[in-house]
């Protein structure tokens, strides 16, 4: 067992934290206070390479590997950027380009991961719908072929980057009587006769993100946008998820970092009762329970990151441990943050209020903890 | 960057695990009848089995935490927690001190019995009735060549089996660790405590009056207090891979039995409300094994945070054994409640791993100071 990074991957982060934290973080606060979308941090984010640092540089990608994509997310929010945009480009980047680049033709790959990559155009997957949340093989939106076209009806709910997105993967039943064989992905294109969007949806955090519906009636597409095989959709959804559960958990983690940092300088400032509250036992308490899940929660991240890289292909085990470990053991120090802070941290401009929200959607978003524990207790079943 | 462990470490566990058979409960079960002699002649001849197995040479010499250390400390806490920690506080923590602090003759006296599983160490390190931050109040009066030492040890184990015992004290306002053998004049090892777990421990009270020590015979006395915070690192490291014995042993007691028991004309572990108890137990188990291990490959390779790291995964790690233990007995119901059952056995043992060493409530502090940047 070796746990360090490459001085490339570490000097990499550096330029991260720095370059978001100039160009990016300052905008947040403003943005996440409105629920409005920073267009202009996204295609700073595609400039410097990180919508697709994953992808191969003939595609426009940075052609970096797993852990150090990871890293790049860690450095976002331990630089302050906001959940709700690292959320939009955790569902842009992983889970509608990286499944196009994964499963898609080489036509499909050279028209839509230059542009996606480069933040030219803004992707979502659409994957859960209003009666199908954690048993996505339920999803009703169906997809019929006639010809050389495949006809989509049906709806999608609680969809990131939703109402903003020029392209969607979209996951429909091509074989209405199967579950999972009869699931299958298409990508859907901004303006197709018959796709729109629902309203933005008000959210308790990551308010910068837009969440929406998204509706399909009698949507033709051409049947070239079919992704892979008919059937084998489910199968593509699930490697998906390794990527929600490795670099999409690395913001929330750096995010923690921040949130740590900003702790600090309080407790050291703050004066009562005669001396800085940092002095007192119950507040370093509460620091240490933050850094010690900030310690436990980087190791499981990065190892399915560096399971990625070694090409092996499903992780369930250590993306779901991952996964049920960032979303519910967050919660705690995240409040203890807010708690820490007393009466500010329960106001907007302290930033620890608003992680107490990002942060509420881990055990959520990518697969509920539930959803999790009944994936581990599965493979300990036939163990 | 690496996640899987290696062709040695795979190799030490294995090594460890053929050692034992049925009959590995056994020390504990010796340890509870309270024969000293017996827990004495069971720890030796165990011992000596692990020095074969090359368990007891591992870390002696560098006195450095590793991940192979952790893992094959890991695989023996799981099988015999009781034997697990009076051979690392024999070996790992005595052994170490002598290794790395003790001089050429006292290496050439005490090291091959140590690496050959024939002695039996203890080490006194916090005073009777004193946390662990307060001042060293064993002292030793200088009477020429020779010292004298007075002093008392609240909780020491392997006390009333051990051949020899550090006391850690200071002698001439610096510290030092006294070497004393069982029958030492001014020596008096107290009864044996009864405690409720680590059955198989034997852990006595110590109080040293007017003890003769030559200089030859104690380790130091040392410019700094750096031997100390060794010794307290090494003691947290063996309660940390105690943790994790008592955890993976724990997990797959309640998982074998949610899989091979039926109710309803099913296994229990196809019931949400065991299955996903197990799910948290694993969660919580594999975090905590990644959080020891890093920390030990961070001692290993001599990064700056590895104290910090060190005092996190002995926090997360005593408390996770404490919560898993407890939900294996639950997922377990009235077999892991019976007296001898390893569940029931993990559950008592585990409360001891939050106490001892350096406490979880110390060990916050002293994460908060060095994230406060106060250490």
């Amino acid at each position: 067992m070796e746990f360090s990074f490459t001085s490339e991957q570490l000097m990499f982060k550096e330029q991260v934290i720095r370059f978001a934290r100039k160009e990016i973080a300052p905008r947040s606060s403003e943005h996440d206070l409105r629920g409005e979308f920073d267009f202009q941090s996204f295609q700073k984010l595609g400039g410097f390479g990180i919508l697709g640092l994953h992808f191969p540089e003939s595609l426009g990608g940075g052609g970096a590997d797993v852990v150090t994509t990871a890293l790049a997310g860690e450095a976002l929010g331990e630089a302050g950027v906001d959940g709700g945009l690292t959320l939009a480009y955790g569902a842009h980047t992983f889970l509608c380009a990286d499944t196009i680049f994964c499963h898609g033709t080489d036509a499909q790959r050279e028209r839509f991961i230059p542009k996606l990559a480069s933040g030219e155009w803004i992707g979502c997957m659409g994957m859960t719908e209003p009666g199908a949340g954690s048993d996505v093989a339920s999803i009703t939106t169906r997809a019929e072929k006639r010809g050389d076209r495949f006809v989509l009806n049906g709806n999608k709910m609680l969809i990131t980057n939703g109402p903003i997105a020029d392209v969607a993967v979209v996951y429909a039943k091509t074989e209405k009587d199967l579950k999972h064989a009869g699931m299958s992905a298409f990508i859907v294109e901004k303006g197709t006769p018959g796709f729109s969007a629902g309203k933005s949806l008000i959210k308790m955090g990551v308010r910068s993100s837009h969440t929406s519906e998204l509706i399909f009636e009698d949507c033709e597409i051409p049947a070239e946008n079919l992704i892979g095989q008919e059937g084998a959709g489910f199968f593509m959804a699930m490697q998906t998820v390794e990527w929600d559960r490795s670099a999409l958990l690395a913001p929330f983690i750096g995010g923690m970092t921040y949130i740590l940092k900003k702790c600090v300088d309080y407790a050291r400032q703050r004066v009562q009762f005669g001396r800085p509250i940092g002095e007192f036992q119950a507040i370093k308490h509460k620091l240490a329970d933050i850094k010690i899940f900030i310690e436990a929660a980087r190791s499981l991240c990065y190892r399915i990151a560096w399971c990625k890289d070694q090409g092996r292909p499903l992780n369930h085990l250590e993306a779901a441990v991952a996964k049920l470990f960032v979303g519910d053991w967050s919660l705690a120090p995240a409040n203890d943050a807010v708690v820490l802070f007393g009466g500010y941290g329960y106001c907007h401009e302290y930033e620890v209020e608003r992680y107490f929200r990002d942060s509420r959607l881990a055990p959520i978003g990518g697969g509920t903890s539930e959803i999790q524990k009944r994936i581990i207790s599965k493979l300990m079943q036939w163990a | 960057m690496n996640f899987d462990l290696g062709e040695k470490e795979l190799s030490l566990v294995a090594k460890i695990k053929d050692l034992f058979g049925p009959d590995s409960r056994d020390y504990a079960v010796r340890g509870e009848s309270r024969d000293l002699q017996q827990t004495r002649d069971s720890l030796l001849q165990w011992m000596k089995r692990l020095a074969q197995a090359g368990y007891l040479d591992l870390g002696l010499r560098d006195g450095k935490n590793s991940v192979p250390l952790v893992a094959t400390r890991e695989s023996l806490a799981a099988v015999a927690p009781s034997l697990f920690l009076s051979v690392e506080v024999s070996t790992r923590l005595f052994g170490r001190l002598i290794s790395v602090y003790g001089t050429s003759e006292q290496k050439a006296d005490l090291l091959p019995a140590i690496r050959e599983g024939r002695l039996i160490g203890a080490v006194g390190l916090s005073e009777a009735g004193m946390n662990i931050e307060g001042p060293l109040e064993t002292l030793a009066l200088s009477t020429g060549s020779d010292f004298l030492v007075s002093g008392s040890k609240g909780h020491v184990v392997n006390a009333p089996i051990a051949d020899w015992i550090a006391v850690a004290g200071k002698a001439e306002d610096r510290l030092a660790f006294f070497l004393l053998r069982a029958d030492s004049e001014g020596l008096s090892i107290g009864p044996r405590l009864s405690t409720p777990g680590y059955d198989g421990v034997a852990i006595s009270p110590l109080s040293l009056q007017d003890c003769p020590i030559s200089s030859g015979g104690c380790l130091g006395p040392f410019e700094d207090d750096e031997p100390l915070r060794k010794a307290r690192s090494w003691e947290d490291e063996i309660l940390t891979a105690a943790s994790l014995g008592l955890m993976r042993s724990a997990l797959d007691s309640a998982a074998e039995h949610a899989r091979a028991h039926k109710s309803g004309g099913k296994p229990i572990i196809a019931y949400q409300e065991v299955a996903f108890k197990l799910a948290e137990m694993l969660t919580l188990f594999q975090t905590a094994q990644l959080l020891a291990y890093r920390a030990a490959w961070m001692a290993e390779t001599g990064n700056q945070e590895a104290e910090l790291l060190g005092h996190c995964a002995k926090v997360f790690c005593a408390e996770s054994a404490e919560e898993i233990t407890s939900a294996s007995m639950q997922v377990l119901g009235q077999h892991g409640y019976q007296r001898g059952h390893p569940a029931e056995e993990g559950f008592r043992n585990a409360k001891y791993l939050q106490i001892a060493g350096t406490s979880t409530e110390i060990s916050r502090v002293k994460i908060g100071d060095s994230v406060l940047g106060r250490t």
